[in-house]
């Protein structure tokens, strides 16, 4: 049961990793860039 | 309906603090050219049916640079409402410049002197009202850093685009000028009905705008009728046609700053002081390398380290003392109690080898925590009977007994997995996963802000404009632009703003090159397996980190000699102009604020990206084939992990850097997915025979280990950068030339570091010391060889 509900945590976990990483993409936005996007304000991912 | 008011003036004027004030953006503020490549557009704060248009910096409206074509496109196509035009004021005559001709486009201007505070401070008086009747616009006085007269500056904008009622230039030109307008007005612009947009379009043609005939879609009848007109001109004023415009604008100008502006008889500035040493041609580079030096041994070894360890040992290791209350006495007994506890399994294992007691002194083995090296150390039967003794009547500290103890994340998630009686397998994934993988990542978060808060600082204070132009100077001896130093100043947060950056460089062949040297430098990114690499392989020595900073220049100026010499990259360097600002104190929020900003965004991914590449690393690490078929593997079993299997079959193309076992392997291709992922990757296998720092510092020697820091400081950046160099190289064949270069170039330091470093580190002159001399001879030899491209 416990294992259960940790694995059930772990799956929604990586879910919602997965799908803010899907809309952070069609927002066209990169997870994978390190920030600092005043200076190129996203330009990097048009 | 919404008002647009467009921010317009000279680069380094503000416009960009000016913007995050009045709009509660966070856009980064930088001290060069080209950190507002594009324009960016913001509510303001106090109305947000006002959008507030943030443009790139620009001298004119001239289309020389990209970004006087971004700001220029954006003002006659898009026709903001009303233009903010940003004034340094303690610069007007160069700014007003551009005032000449933002005031000819036939929108509603406004003009804000800002850095009013500097202006008072140096003593200087403007007069505004004055300045207002001079250029037929509003005039208001403001300090964007400290808040003063923002509002005043958007109530002037606002009113103004509600009358729509632009102003009519005063300035007027020579009699001989004005006439060719009017020729060329009544030839080709006479269809337009607003006048002030005519004469604007006049004055371009007149200067042979090529893009403006281009835009107007003039035919070569109509261009060489202009011609003849604007050559007359010339021939009466014996001038060229774009050079009779300048001079006159400056004429003008300089009518205007003897009627307004009163400047205090001074000296040197305090500014001008401080560069005389800073810029000094002898001492700037030594200055600059101490500086860095600094930045990195506080940020890596003193008092990040310090926080690091705290954050590896304590908040992702067992746990810590709130306040370090009782640490000290804690780590005495613990010590203590490991010493004779030392003893008495090594009496244990002495009777347990020969079958009897010792008669006289044993030995018993002592490992070294750092290092894993195991000595031995001789016992008496006294000290036997000591420890024993102290054991039989002492309980093993707990730390609880000493202070407020606080567990560790993997201690505090171990013992509620254990409470849910969680399956094992879950269990490892969780702690040897994610909680290694991304502990092993955040634990260095403390050195990367400090970092970031002394580059925040150093680019905020006027440092790193210093900086630029001391590298141009060094640049250009070698037919290089300290343009493309700037890219690499913005590289230094993320890789991929400052690929981004180089689009403000002209030549194609030097942006390109800049393209593929950018990443040299150690990103935010890199950080956490340099300060890994030092602290575990070279016990926290303070020149590590500061090597890789230097390591990354010192690649960008090497290959920046050698492509200049190739038939790709030769060509004169690009003009580089920038404007040195005054020195000053930056605020504390504006520090901070870019310290959070690329900070947060560091630990985002870390629970984001890291994450999940932790949890496949995990997979791959604690799986394998076991007799035919898929099995999850013991700590001991590793070796035959997917993960292992993988890096085995790469592991010969690093076997000559020193690193070629499989887990370095794999830590340098995971890397690509995220520079974070080589620590998060080596936590995980590391972590998997014990602690992680120890067990790597048996698995490299310092000649590897630093091997394996430049392969990886200078191999392929990321994916997301390499996304970025694809986007901007616009070609994949000039995109996959920058990342073999890269790894090439990488691989051939990286063999020189281990192959020639093993000579010094008393490894010996063996067979592949002659290939690292080879290297050597190789680099040497693209830096020396005759320029034949550029001699032409």
């Amino acid at each position: 049961m416990g294992t259960a509900f940790v694995v059930l945590i772990l799956v929604a976990m990586v879910a919602a990793i997965v799908r803010y990483m899907i809309k952070a993409r069609k927002r066209g936005e990169h997870i994978g860039c390190g920030g600092d996007c005043g200076s190129c304000h996203g330009g990097c991912h048009k | 309906m919404g008002i647009r008011i467009a921010l317009a003036g000279n680069p380094n004027c503000g416009k960009t603090t000016l913007f995050n004030a009045l709009t509660g953006s966070n856009q980064f503020v930088g001290n060069w050219p080209g950190v507002t490549v594009e324009y960016k557009e913001g509510k303001y704060k106090s109305n947000k049916e006002v959008t507030i248009v943030d443009l790139p910096g620009i001298y004119s409206l001239s289309p020389y640079t990209l970004e006087e074509v971004v700001s220029r496109n954006y003002l006659i196509d898009q026709k903001p409402e009303a233009i903010i035009n940003v004034i340094d004021g303690t610069n007007l005559e160069r700014n007003l410049y551009l005032t000449t001709q933002v005031v000819e486009l036939g929108i509603p201007v406004v003009i804000a002197i800002n850095m009013m505070d500097v202006v008072e401070k140096n003593g200087d008086k403007i007069n505004t009202a004055k300045l207002s009747e001079e250029i037929g616009v509003p005039v208001v006085e403001i300090s964007a850093l400290k808040n003063r007269g923002l509002k005043e500056i958007v109530d002037c904008a606002i009113k103004a685009a509600r009358e729509a009622d632009p102003q009519s230039p005063k300035h007027r030109f020579a009699g001989s000028v004005e006439h060719a307008f009017a020729h060329i007005e009544e030839l080709c612009l006479h269809d337009m009905t607003d006048e002030n947009v005519q004469r604007w379009y006049a004055i371009k043609l007149f200067e042979r705008d090529e893009k403006i005939q281009e835009k107007l879609g003039l035919s070569q009848d109509v261009i060489a009728h202009i011609n003849k007109d604007i050559e007359s001109c010339e021939k009466e004023l014996d001038d060229d046609a774009e050079s009779i415009i300048t001079g006159e604008r400056y004429n003008y100008i300089g009518t205007i700053i003897n009627g307004c502006v009163k400047k205090a008889a001074k000296g040197m500035t305090t500014s001008d002081k401080i560069d005389q040493v800073v810029t000094n041609r002898w001492l700037a580079l030594p200055i600059f390398a101490i500086v860095m030096y600094l930045v990195y041994y506080i940020s890596v070894t003193t008092v990040g380290g310090w926080a690091t360890d705290w954050a590896n040992d304590g908040v992702f290791g067992d746990g810590w003392h709130l306040f370090a209350i009782g640490t000290s006495a804690y780590t005495e007994d613990a010590d203590e109690y490991a010493g004779n506890q030392l003893i008495v399994d090594g009496y244990d294992a002495y009777v347990e080898e020969n079958g009897k007691k010792p008669t006289g002194d044993f030995e018993y083995p002592v490992e070294d925590e750092e290092t894993l090296e195991v000595t031995y150390e001789t016992a008496s039967l006294e000290d036997y009977k000591e420890a024993k003794s102290y054991m039989d009547s002492t309980e093993e500290p707990d730390p609880a007994d000493y202070g407020i103890w606080i567990p560790g994340v993997p201690v505090f998630v171990e013992s509620a997995l254990d409470a849910a009686h969680c399956n094992d397998v879950v269990k490892s994934l969780i702690l040897d996963g994610i909680v290694a993988g991304v502990g092993a990542v955040l634990g260095f978060v403390p050195q990367i802000l400090i970092l970031f808060i002394f580059l925040a600082f150093l680019e905020a204070c006027g440092y790193m404009a210093r900086v630029a132009f001391i590298m141009d100077r060094i640049f250009r001896k070698f037919g290089l632009s300290g343009k493309s130093f700037i890219p690499m100043l913005i590289g230094t947060g993320c890789g991929i703003p400052g690929i981004m950056a180089s689009r403000t460089i002209e030549s194609d062949r030097d942006r390109k090159m800049t393209i593929m040297t950018t990443t040299f430098i150690p990103c935010g990114a890199k950080l956490p397996f340099i300060a890994m690499v030092a602290g575990a392989i070279f016990g926290g020595a303070s020149w590590v980190a500061p090597s890789a900073y230097f390591l990354g220049i010192g690649a960008i100026i090497i290959s920046g000699i050698m492509l200049k010499k190739t038939k790709l990259f030769a060509g004169d360097p690009a003009p580089f102009v920038m404007e040195l600002p005054a020195y000053h104190w930056p605020t504390l929020g504006n520090v901070l604020r870019s310290m959070w900003e690329r900070g947060w965004s560091f630990i985002k991914k870390a629970g984001t990206i890291i994450l999940l590449s932790t949890i496949v690393i995990w997979f791959l690490t604690f799986f394998g084939m076991v007799d035919g078929s898929i099995q999850m593997l013991e700590e001991d079993q590793i070796d035959v992990s997917f993960l292992a299997t993988v890096g085995k079959a790469f592991a010969w193309l690093f076997a000559p850097l020193g690193f070629g076992n499989w887990q370095a392997t794999v830590a340098s291709v995971t890397g690509l997915v995220a520079k974070e992922n080589i620590v998060g990757t080596l936590g995980i296998i590391y972590g998997a025979s014990g602690d992680v720092y120890a067990t790597m510092a048996a698995a490299f020697t310092a000649a590897s280990g630093f091997a394996f820091l430049a392969f990886n400081l200078l191999c392929a950046p990321c994916f997301a950068a390499m996304g970025a160099i694809k986007r901007e190289m616009n070609n994949t064949k000039w995109f996959w030339t920058a990342i073999g270069y890269q790894c090439g170039f990488a691989w051939i330091v990286a063999l020189i570091c281990y192959q020639v470093g093993k000579v010094f580190t008393g490894e010996g002159f063996t067979f592949g010391t002659i290939f690292g001399i080879a290297g050597i001879c190789l680099i040497v030899y693209g830096l020396v060889r005759k320029d034949k491209y550029n001699a032409k």
